[in-house]
């Protein structure tokens, strides 16, 4: 929820434009395996996962603010959260930052810092994980405590890895 | 107009309005700060602030002292335009209060600030993390689509607010005349009939008006 203008595009536009011709050379020579999905694709479902997992966090967050938040509906977010997460990490291939000439968020350091970035969507995967458990526990405190941990890492990652655009 | 017009010191502005102002001031700053910062906390109770010194405004605005009322200075089209014609007559003049076109600054800037705030009560960020105290009563994607109106209204209020600095340097440099210290102290010079007749709200009206404004944000902030 930022306001200001983001001082970032036009940085990030300039090292598109610059990097833009280094993937076709390199393309050639160094294949992407046959399971990742081309660029543009990959941006595409990756931020329509997002999405999915932003509404989600939303409906469940919804629920906890109610004294009596309702199991089935916090059960599907917290489902779609997990099973969404689980999918993301295989949509960051290799040219798909900010050199893939779509608008993405996706800072450059995903890919030269990856071994960070897995860790951290490995914690989402594990987290949101335990957020499916806990939820069909039923204890409305311990849900919230959850969710605050999925939260915090979703926070943590995109502060790291995502244009504060 | 003879340069030596009958003029007295007088209250222009009450203590209700010179406190809403620089509250007002301090607090959009501090919600500036805080949403860069992703204080979100910080950030929904500085909103809820100035929805509390929004809604006293617009009720010290029907029953508080002279200047403040909008019966005051919400004049129209005509009578501003007339006004900024007369602005090349020398010297300038004082009215008291908002002057015609003042007035209609302040307007605008009354209605982004409660569209700002409105939109940020139903703002949800992107993450679905966080949200404005309204947020459950409507979609995640219409939460973003006040988020986003909530960041673009507060563009609009910083232009309005650019023109308000310039206006108020405007009257200062070229008009020799000092808007800045009456909204400090309160008191300014001005013609004699205008300053004798200025009615000022009672306290017991500012109390109820208080105790309106707490109750309302209390009702939405804190449900």
């Amino acid at each position: 929820m930022t306001i200001s203008p983001s001082f970032r595009r036009p940085t990030l536009a300039l090292l598109g434009f610059s990097l833009i011709g280094l993937p076709m050379l390199a393309g050639p020579l160094t294949a992407a395996p046959a399971a990742a999905p081309a660029p543009k694709t990959a941006i595409a479902a990756r931020q329509a996962g997002y999405k999915k997992m932003g509404a989600a966090m939303k409906a469940l967050n919804d629920q906890l603010k109610n004294d009596a938040p309702a199991k089935a509906a916090m059960v599907a977010a917290a489902q779609t959260i997990a099973a969404t997460a689980r999918d993301q990490s295989r949509l960051f291939p290799a040219g798909s930052g900010p050199t893939a000439g779509v608008p993405t968020d996706a800072l450059p350091n995903i890919w030269t810092d990856r071994a960070t970035f897995d860790g951290q969507m490995a914690k989402l995967v594990a987290e949101s994980g335990k957020l499916v458990g806990i939820v069909n526990g039923g204890n409305a405190d311990a849900i919230r405590a959850q969710a605050k941990a999925t939260g915090g890492t979703c926070a943590a990652c995109h502060r790291q890895f995502r244009a504060d655009s | 107009m003879p340069i030596d017009a009958p003029s007295r010191r007088s209250l222009v502005w009450d203590i209700y309005i010179r406190l809403f102002h620089w509250l007002l001031v301090g607090l959009l700053g501090f919600s500036w700060w805080s949403g860069e910062r992703h204080e979100m906390e910080w950030h929904r109770l500085s909103g809820y602030a100035i929805l509390f010194l929004l809604i006293f405004r617009l009720y010290w605005g029907f029953v508080g002292s002279g200047t403040a009322r909008f019966v005051h200075f919400v004049r129209s089209p005509r009578t501003a335009f007339a006004y900024l014609r007369n602005l090349r007559t020398r010297p300038y003049r004082a009215t008291a209060g908002h002057n015609p076109v003042g007035g209609w600054s302040v307007v605008l800037m009354l209605v982004s600030l409660i569209a700002m705030v409105t939109a940020g009560l139903f703002a949800v960020d992107v993450d679905g993390l966080e949200s404005g105290p309204l947020a459950d009563y409507v979609s995640f994607d219409q939460g973003r689509v006040a988020a986003d109106l909530h960041g673009l209204l507060f563009n609009l209020l910083l232009a309005l607010v650019a023109l308000h600095i310039v206006a108020i340097l405007y009257y200062l440099l070229r008009l020799r005349h000092n808007l800045i210290g009456p909204m400090i102290h309160g008191r300014g010079t001005m013609p004699v009939e205008q300053a004798t007749d200025l009615p000022v709200g009672s306290p017991w009206k500012a109390l109820i008006g208080l105790l309106i404004a707490a109750a309302c944000t209390w009702a939405i902030g804190f449900r």
